[in-house]
């Protein structure tokens, strides 16, 4: 029996709607991320208070499990690159890349937890960044998950046409890199077809207009402006603190 | 009445391809409903993307003659411009959403027309409620059905109020009931001023429009011609099939070796399944004899992918599937074929991983799926119904022991290849094989031997389909429409060896 989803189940990051930075502005946790990815210049001792208090963080915005999934999810990246540091340099420098690792992964899963495609593509509009390319961004922000799906769907309809093998050994391995090869076509051909029935899409409704004007707008409210000047005051320790 | 669409002998050609779509001159006007009909590459696709704009401004091809919409001539204006006045709706309307939410995929469509914020509100709030879709505006629009999708996909466009709507094959996801709420929000279109251009193999659904008016495109010859010498019938009625209104695609192909010994009794029991904690298969039992075509017809969510996933040994379940009382071996062929193909050409991945391959049997399987010709065609480059019918050729090369799975076998098949596939169906049950195909195409579960209707509580009728396709209160229960044509006496030829013309019937 082999355990596969079913195609076309998102299984990305996923929108975290109780967490209160749900609420907050798309800039201001932007600022945020930014500000904790700061401390990965810390040295070791430094880096493992920062975490833990970024751990408190990630506790009261309810993102602590999210956190922790996306960290699994790297857990097989994270182990090989602790024990090559390890042999190769010593213990100190394996564990502060592992650390810091860690800490970009909470990062990454703070922002993209709460906030939506469209409110990326917002943050990004505000930044100056050409309509086309925040579009773009948040477009392919919206589609990470699907890809995994992609990938899991592929292969149970190999397996359903019987053309994957079940090599066992290294012995196999030709066949093993086959199958690979079998796996990534198809894949490259959806992500390609579907970058371009979107792009149909975008363009039959009038993606290139010049004539655009965005319907939603950016406010900064009050929890933004607390967790702005909470962001400000940490990142001057911060660089105060090195 | 003035035209709001004329094309002069336009014609496109696809790069490097000597095919596309062949010369055509039609004026539409305001307020007319147009149906394109025609068999698989005759050139409706092209068509829908020349009359909106997006040939030539995003395909680079040879564009001949001229494509007027509303005043502007489409290789002259650019493609925004040409998008306020023809909004184009797409086959696979999951492929088209490009928001997070319902309310914002409308809102997308809205923002590029540069309206003023509290019209974009009111044209939201109007669509939403027109469409009935107000309870789902936070959704994201992958978790909504293929149907609620097409609804979405066509409120998206009409929000924006375009004086002409071009849709691709609209129907050919959705089930009856979703098929019938989709027409009749083309029938209101006229009144409201609007043409619509409606290309669609499906197209018994569209004659409830009033004053439709039909177009069936032949279309130019797409590849080389049928090498004669795998078939023993007459070569000429291969012409005849390019029409497709005909049926009459197939030729006689050699006699069958798809005999093999017959695969056992199919027996599932207590068999549930559950994605995501939600169940999708709850306590499903039945038995099914070798040696029948069997169809299940069920509304888009019931779980009828799952069933044919979970008979396939794919996906995990609750209670037992026994065929001749040992693990079932069927081959399954996916709705979205491409997910099976990988090879650089029809042959190669026909015969893919194949210990011994009987080429008797390939050659014969290549000329009764109508692949001949496609023989040295890498997979991918061809269209959705042919992709699918050389999915089915690799599962058949493999010698499944007990029959195919066929997941929506219709979608992208025009009537002559639906012929064909129901008299490949009607081979491997005389071979003492299982078929079981899942399918919205009614038309086509008409032609089983028997059908399963699926609801998601279990099944709520089964039996031959003359009988089951009367039960009204089971499809009531299913929630889904028998349009009338589908009751109408049937050609008796299928449910006896068919011939492939049976199935142009109106």
């Amino acid at each position: 029996m082999i355990r596969l989803g079913t195609a076309g189940r998102a299984r990305g990051l996923v929108l975290v709607e109780r967490s209160p930075l749900r609420r907050a502005d798309p800039r201001t946790k932007l600022a945020l991320s930014l500000c904790a990815s700061l401390a990965v210049m810390l040295p070791l001792e430094k880096l493992a208070a920062f975490l833990g208090v970024y751990a408190l963080l990630l506790l009261w915005a309810r993102l602590l499990p999210t956190a922790a999934r996306q960290v699994w999810r790297l857990k097989w990246v994270l182990l090989i690159l602790f024990v090559a540091d390890w042999l190769l340099v010593d213990l100190d420098l394996a564990v502060i890349i592992t650390l810091r690792l860690i800490l970009l992964s909470g990062t990454f899963a703070l922002f993209f937890a709460t906030t939506t495609p469209a409110e990326l593509r917002l943050a990004l509009e505000w930044m100056r960044v050409p309509h086309r390319y925040a579009f773009s961004v948040s477009l392919a922000f919206q589609s990470v998950g699907l890809l995994d799906d992609e990938w899991r769907a592929i292969r149970e309809a190999q397996h359903a046409r019987g053309a994957w093998s079940q090599p066992k050994g290294w012995r196999e391995l030709p066949a093993r890199v086959r199958d690979l090869v079998a796996l990534s076509v198809p894949a490259v051909v959806l992500t390609t077809k579907r970058a371009w029935s979107m792009t149909e899409a975008a363009y039959a409704r009038g993606f290139d207009s010049p004539q655009r004007r965005p319907y939603r707008q950016l406010a900064l409210g009050r929890l933004d402006w607390f967790l702005l000047a909470g962001t400000a005051a940490v990142a001057a320790i911060l660089i105060l603190w090195r | 009445m003035p035209s709001v669409v004329s094309t002069r002998e336009a014609a496109y050609r696809y790069p490097q391809c000597d095919y596309g779509m062949a010369p055509l001159s039609l004026e539409i006007g305001r307020g007319e409903q147009w149906l394109i009909s025609g068999p698989s590459g005759c050139g409706k696709s092209t068509l829908a993307r020349c009359l909106t704009g997006l040939i030539p401004h995003l395909y680079h091809g040879v564009l001949e003659g001229e494509v007027w919409l509303d005043g502007l001539r489409t290789t002259d204006a650019p493609l925004w411009q040409l998008a306020e006045r023809a909004g184009l709706v797409f086959q696979n309307p999951a492929a088209q959403m490009l928001a997070h939410s319902v309310e914002e995929e409308i809102v997308f469509g809205l923002e590029n027309l540069g309206l003023p914020r509290d019209t974009i509100a009111q044209r939201v709030e109007e669509t939403l409620a027109h469409f009935g879709l107000e309870a789902m505006r936070g959704r994201p629009p992958q978790t909504l059905s293929g149907g609620e999708q097409q609804k979405l996909a066509l409120a998206s466009i009409i929000a924006r109020q375009p004086p002409v709507l071009v849709l691709d094959e609209p129907l050919s996801m959705l089930d009856s009931t979703a098929a019938a709420e989709l027409v009749d929000q083309l029938a209101a279109l006229s009144g409201a001023g609007r043409a619509a251009v409606v290309c669609e193999h499906r197209e018994e659904y569209l004659h409830a429009i009033p004053g439709l008016r039909t177009l069936r495109l032949d279309g130019p010859m797409p590849y080389p011609a049928v090498r004669p010498h795998l078939w023993t019938g007459h070569a000429e009625r291969n012409e005849a099939s390019r029409d497709g209104a005909t049926g009459t695609f197939l030729l006689e192909p050699n006699p069958s070796p798809l005999r093999q010994a017959p695969g056992g009794r199919l027996e599932a029991k207590g068999l549930s399944v559950s994605l995501g904690g939600r169940p999708v298969l709850r306590d499903l039992s039945f038995a099914l004899e070798a040696g029948q075509v069997v169809a299940v017809v069920g509304r888009n969510g019931a779980g009828k992918t799952t069933l044919l996933r979970a008979l396939a040994g794919l996906q995990k379940h609750e209670g037992s599937v026994t065929c001749g009382g040992a693990r079932p071996d069927f081959g399954l062929v996916y709705q979205n074929a491409e997910l099976q193909l990988f090879n650089a050409s029809v042959r190669e991945e026909i015969l893919f991983r194949v210990p011994e391959p009987d080429m008797e049997r390939y050659t014969w399987l290549l000329a009764a799926l109508g692949l001949a010709r496609y023989e040295q065609t890498p997979p991918l480059l061809l269209s959705e119904g042919e992709k699918k019918r050389v999915a089915l050729a690799t599962v058949l090369m493999r010698r499944p022991r007990h029959g195919v799975l066929l997941d929506e076998p219709s979608l992208g098949q025009d009537a002559a290849h639906k012929a064909m596939l129901v008299r490949l169906a009607r081979e491997l049950a005389g071979a003492g094989q299982i078929v079981i195909l899942t399918t919205h195409d009614l038309t086509l579960a008409a032609q089983a031997d028997r059908l399963l209707l699926l609801a998601s509580d279990g099944f709520v009728a089964e039996g031959v389909p003359a009988q089951v396709l009367h039960d009204g209160a089971a499809w009531a229960r299913l929630g889904l429409l028998v349009p009338e044509w589908v009751l109408a006496p049937h050609p008796a030829a299928f449910s006896n060896c068919p011939q492939a013309g049976a199935e142009a019937r109106p």
